[in-house]
């Protein structure tokens, strides 16, 4: 595929806990192509979470990423995240050298800092607590149509925000922007959420269990929030769960995860049909949420 | 409701506890000197007061009344800032004129110390970051920087200084510095700078303010709306000072108190005339009218204080209105 | 790494403790006369074998008046501690478990106790009545309550929401029980030990403060820590062990305490 937007390749991504080492991401693999939405299905501790927080270098804990590629491309040139890291990673895989450890963030966050927004970006679970808790929804996500178009005049800043709230289905935008994230629901955090990562107008979308702790209903509006957005296929999504039905519903490609492990690939429509043989795990995922092999389209 | 009409509830509801806390705390002080054994005139003046002198005091502190009433007097001289005259201190003088300047000092003495100790302990925050094996080894001596009472601190800072300058500098031919061998009250500033040093040491408060200071550091910066404000591309810088300041503001409320009994200290090993000297000075040769009415700054201070930091709060954290108003 | 410093200092702070405590229990049956103890030839001596930690001005032995002034503020401290917590675990507890009227008074009483200023209204109390230490460490206890209140409050508040409170509450448990078995006793006991270590340190702390400040507490010739700091006063440039050795002990107690209760209550925080 010669459109890849995102290319990651044998990263592993380890943590020391107080009983040893753990691998959490033991050697995953994945491309995504541009325009293209792509779930990422697990078990919590599969290690989905953490393959994608890696892309946006968000990976928080010691020793975090310890080998591996990833390559983002914005269009006009590619991002070698992990490139130009290598001699302080070595240091940090060799044992508790922790000095380096903050140096080792800031190199990242100075490397990521010109893709966060622009290129990709990320929308998290427990909305309540992506919102800055003392600016109002409105600030916020001024903050976020500058990031995209940092000339643009106040007046017009505002009417785009104003824009994204309709568009995320906001019932009374002025009110919402005027709001705090505590006056709103979390169903309602979470579309403000989708608004201010989409008004960064990313290639990349990252949305990491964006429905968790919403109420079925909710939950339902988001996905189907999610499915609206991104029908003009201007922007590739990453999208992570441990919810079958919302990966089949929303996503081109599935990607099943366990143990830190890629078990298997296969396109939403296959798992659908049951065309072609399944991992073990990924036929009781299929036959616990109704969905077994052979069924048809039951999202 | 209306942002600003939320915040000046708040602030009118937070001022009329304010009050209800001044009134009972006076009403504290005011049953501690009526607790006072066998005739209380006699117990609170020095020897050798002459009548006339203690009816007066007993008149104007409500002492000839039942204790509710005579607070009630007492309480009704002291709101127009009437605590009596001084007996000893400065006799005959009213209360005010001698310890409204003296608190003054204090205030700006408890203040700027506390300030810089909030000030340093950002920077220590910043420069010391996550809690890493380095700080393990520190939290021992840590321990022991908050343990050390200012006047301990005092004491060994200027035997410190005696010192040195008995070893050093006076042998080296220098003149002797105005503070030495105890800084003395003059013009000079220096008094001042090295109260606030001690003070700034003393009593645990740096280390303490820099621990709130640091783990409100470390929580934010591992927040999930700061990783969610890294994603979007915006600076974080905005988003942590702001979320910093209720903790910042709540802390330099909390550790007023604290401050300003280790200026009274202080103020004393450096024979500065503050209002802590003044206070010790007047406890001493039991000036009465003195001590109380500088018990009851104290306590107005406190309370205004932490009033002022609510109010502050309120403006910086919309949910405290909601939670208040 | 972290584990095992935790663990050397939760040793070290605990022998210091366990050393003034003993000391503070077996000062009283040792027999000592400051009076008889004055030798004025051998003054302001630096420490030996005879005189361990040096005499004072007087040649009164050091070592024997520190173990001595233990005394001094062992009981009162012990009082103060016992005092302070007592009451703060249960106005905490009451403002934290219960709702409505009952728990507003208390928060109310609580604030109005915590705006005095906790020096300066000792030394006002000092004024007006007999400054014994025994009244200074009563004083000091009860303007410690909000503080232990508060700590106490929080996490009654936190434990209140607990599923398996809440399951004791729908077993039929008594408040009461729940209240001081399940919650104080079971759950806020090294957050009791942590808060009774803070003012027993603060008690320590205002007697050798108030005797620097202003001759209270225990009067000469009889020992205590805070009156042999107190004689650096005359002693500046003269002579620093009468006075050096009691500020290093003041420091060295106040901080084991603090660290102790610390260490304590973290450590069950990370158990759980």
């Amino acid at each position: 595929m010669s459109a890849n937007l995102l290319e990651i390749r044998d990263l592993v991504i380890e943590f020391d806990t107080p009983t040893g080492r753990r691998r959490v991401v033991d050697g995953v693999t994945l491309e995504l192509a541009e325009g293209e939405v792509l779930g990422i299905l697990g078990e919590s501790g599969s290690g989905k979470t953490m393959t994608t927080l890696s892309v946006l270098g968000l990976v928080a804990g010691r020793p975090g990423i310890v080998g591996g590629e990833i390559r983002l491309h914005d269009g006009t040139s590619t991002h070698a995240l992990l490139e130009a890291l290598p001699t302080v990673l070595r240091r940090r895989d060799d044992g508790p050298v922790r000095k380096d450890d903050r140096r080792w963030q800031r190199l990242v966050h100075r490397r990521m800092r010109p893709l966060w927004g622009r290129v990709a970006t990320a929308v998290f679970q427990n909305p309540r607590q992506s919102l800055d808790p003392l600016m109002s929804i409105g600030e916020q996500l001024t903050e976020s149509v500058r990031v995209a178009e940092p000339t643009l005049a106040k007046t017009e800043v505002r009417r785009r925000a104003l824009e994204w709230l309709e568009r995320v289905h906001m019932n009374d935008p002025a009110r919402v922007f005027a709001s705090y994230p505590h006056e709103l629901s979390g169903g309602m955090c979470q579309r403000a959420m989708i608004a201010i990562a989409l008004a960064c107008q990313p290639r990349l979308l990252i949305a990491d269990e964006p429905t968790t702790g919403l109420d079925s209903t909710v939950r339902a509006e988001i996905v189907a929030l999610f499915r609206e957005l991104m029908a003009d296929r201007r922007r590739s999504m990453l999208y992570i769960s441990h919810d079958i039905r919302e990966v089949l519903h929303l996503a081109d490609r599935v990607i099943v995860m366990r143990h830190g492990r890629v078990l298997e690939t296969a396109s939403s429509a296959a798992l659908r049909d049951g065309i072609g043989t399944r991992a073990e795990y990924t036929a009781s995922l299929l036959a616990a949420s109704g969905l077994a092999v052979g069924q048809g389209d039951a999202a | 409701m209306n942002r600003v009409t939320g915040l000046l509830l708040v602030a009118l509801r937070r001022a009329a506890a304010g009050l209800l806390l001044l009134v009972g705390a006076s009403f504290i002080i005011y049953v501690t000197i009526r607790s006072a054994p066998g005739d209380a005139v006699d117990a609170i003046t020095p020897m050798g007061t002459p009548d006339d002198l203690k009816q007066k005091l007993a008149a104007e502190f409500g002492l000839d009344r039942d204790p509710l009433s005579g607070y009630v007097t007492w309480l009704g001289r002291s709101a127009t800032g009437d605590f009596g005259e001084s007996l000893v201190v400065a006799a005959g003088e009213p209360v005010m004129a001698v310890a409204g300047p003296a608190f003054v000092k204090t205030l700006a003495l408890a203040g700027v110390s506390l300030l810089a100790a909030g000030l340093l302990a950002l920077l220590g925050a910043m420069l010391l970051g996550d809690p890493s094996a380095r700080q393990q080894w520190l939290t021992g001596p840590l321990y022991f920087g908050t343990a050390a009472p200012s006047y301990v601190v005092a004491v060994l800072f200027t035997q410190g200084m005696n010192w040195f300058v008995h070893a050093f500098v006076e042998q080296g031919g220098y003149e002797t510095p105005v503070w030495y061998p105890i800084p003395i009250a003059s013009d000079s500033a220096m008094p001042y700078v090295f109260a606030g040093l001690v003070l700034l040491a003393g009593d645990g408060l740096y280390m303490d303010y820099l621990n709130t200071v640091r783990a409100e550091l470390n929580a934010l910066r591992n927040a999930q709306f700061i990783a969610a404000v890294r994603a979007k591309g915006a600076g974080v810088v905005r988003h942590i000072a702001r979320n910093l300041v209720v903790p910042f503001v709540s802390a330099f409320a909390s550790r007023l108190p604290i401050v300003l009994g280790g200026a009274v200290i202080v103020e004393y090993v450096f024979t500065l005339e503050g209002a802590g000297y003044l206070l010790l000075e007047a406890a001493r040769e039991r000036d009465f009218p003195v001590v109380v009415g500088l018990s009851v700054l104290f306590t107005v201070t406190i309370i205004a204080v932490g009033l002022l930091a609510d109010v502050v709060r309120a403006i910086v954290d919309p949910r405290e209105v909601a939670r208040g108003g | 790494m972290g584990a095992s410093t935790g663990r050397l200092g939760l040793w070290v702070s605990g022998c210091i403790v366990a050393l003034v405590i003993l000391a503070g229990l077996a000062a009283p049956m040792i027999p000592y006369d400051p009076v008889a103890d004055v030798n004025l030839d051998g003054a302001l001596a630096p420490p030996s074998g005879d005189h361990l930690f040096g005499t004072d001005a007087q040649g009164r032995d050091v070592a024997m008046r520190l173990l001595k002034g233990t005394e001094a503020f062992f009981l009162p401290g012990l009082m103060a501690a016992a005092l302070a917590t007592l009451f703060g675990a249960v106005a905490g507890a009451v403002a934290g478990y219960f709702q409505g009227p009952i728990r507003s008074a208390v928060l109310g009483v609580l604030q109005l106790l915590d705006t005095l200023p906790r020096l300066v209204f000792i030394i006002l109390v000092c004024t007006i009545l007999n400054p014994s230490i025994l009244l200074i460490a009563f004083v000091a206890a009860i303007l410690f309550i909000p503080a232990n209140a508060t700590v106490i409050r929080r996490k009654v508040e936190a434990l209140a929401s607990e599923d398996y409170i809440l399951a004791h509450v729908a077993h039929g448990f008594r408040p009461a029980r729940i209240l001081v078995y399940h919650i104080l006793w079971l759950q806020c006991r090294p957050l009791l030990i942590r808060q009774a270590m803070y003012v027993f340190g603060y008690v320590l702390f205002v007697e050798t403060a108030l005797a620097y400040l202003g001759d209270y507490g225990v009067q000469e010739p009889a020992p205590s820590w805070g009156n042999m700091v107190a004689q650096a006063k005359e002693l500046f440039g003269i002579g620093a062990w009468p006075w050096l050795f009691p500020a290093v002990a003041i420091v060295i107690t106040i901080a084991s305490f603090l660290a102790f209760g610390n260490l304590v209550a973290r450590r069950a925080e990370e158990t759980r």
